[in-house]
């Protein structure tokens, strides 16, 4: 019996752990995003895939990050400047914001207070967020931009570089 | 001007643009320098082994930052904050000075971390003598959830 016991957690102890090995492996330019599905601050979940169509830009961020909450300002510069946007891969651009804040009070006043308008959720599970998990986030500020079919077209990119790198999908 | 310089700064403005966003909750003033020693620092795998063992001496984890991640350590809150700070003084006040702590923030590198030299600042001047900070040079993720070391639940 112990034997059976044994070789069942062999077997299924390690199906467990390669689906996590291989899906932070594929965080890559010309992969498909993997799903997120979180609540957003009013409670409601919110699919990053019901975006679907769009050019989004899905952010990694807390309140806690120096260099994330610095980076909030030029994230409501570029929402106006292409949320009506067409580009060559979608129809409009849209921010997901997703926080690895710990406490809801946080995250809360800093959406508020800085009238954050663009779509903002999170597990509020800190590093612990099995989003990060499967994004494979190693540090924060870490961004993704996705095409209108889901598929990642950039990684990581901030400042002029983001700009840029949104504009050159610009329907001419 | 170096990496280390640009992100001390960042950190510092950052201190700035909180305290006026969480609407004047009192933030304190960082302390200058990094209040430890290079002794001071405790390698992640060393606690791992130590919590895994329970017949071995257990150190009291002290929780600095935004979440009582490792298994057993006490939640104290944000240091950067001078709620968090005093919480840690109070507590700190009831152990003897050679009382074994550990402290931990992992929020990010220690260059950019708003709570780490705050907690080692005030371990240092209530004279405590065996005090070390966690050495988690990326964040609690890379350095302590990736690792599978013991978390609280």
């Amino acid at each position: 019996m112990k034997i059976l016991i044994l070789i069942a957690v062999l077997i299924f102890g390690s199906s467990a752990i390669h689906p996590v090995e291989a899906q932070s492996n594929i965080i890559e330019v010309g992969n498909k995003s993997p799903e997120i599905k979180l609540p957003s601050l009013k409670g409601d979940t919110i699919a990053l895939s019901s975006l679907k169509g769009k050019l989004v830009l899905i952010d990694f961020w807390a309140t806690w990050c120096a260099p994330c909450v610095n980076e909030q300002k030029e994230l409501a510069d570029l929402y106006r400047k292409y949320k009506h946007a067409d580009f060559t891969n979608g129809k409009g651009f849209e921010i997901y914001g997703v926080s690895l804040d710990a406490k809801k009070p946080n995250w809360e006043t800093f959406i508020v207070t800085n009238k954050i308008n663009w779509i903002q959720v999170s597990d509020l599970k800190f590093w612990r967020s099995p989003v990060a998990k499967t994004y494979n986030i190693q540090e924060l500020p870490y961004n993704l931009l996705v095409d209108g079919k889901g598929m990642i077209v950039a990684k990581n990119l901030h400042g002029a570089d983001l700009d840029n790198g949104i504009a050159k999908f610009l329907l001419k | 001007m170096s990496k280390i310089m640009k992100t001390r700064i960042l950190a510092f403005l950052f201190i700035l643009i909180s305290t006026s966003v969480f609407g004047g909750e009192p933030f304190i003033s960082q302390p200058q320098g990094d209040p430890w020693t290079q002794q001071q620092l405790l390698d992640p795998a060393e606690l791992a082994r130590v919590l895994k063992n329970p017949k071995l001496p257990q150190p009291l984890v002290f929780s600095i930052g935004m979440e009582a991640v490792i298994k057993g350590s006490i939640e104290i809150g944000p240091v950067m904050r001078s709620q968090s700070l005093n919480l840690l003084k109070e507590k700190l006040t009831k152990l003897t000075k050679n009382a074994q702590i550990v402290v931990y923030c992992g929020c990010c590198p220690f260059a950019s971390c708003p709570n780490v030299r705050p907690a080692m600042a005030l371990l240092k001047s209530m004279q405590f003598t065996n005090y070390k900070l966690l050495n988690l040079p990326q964040n609690i993720k890379v350095d302590w959830i990736d690792k599978d070391y013991p978390m609280n639940d």
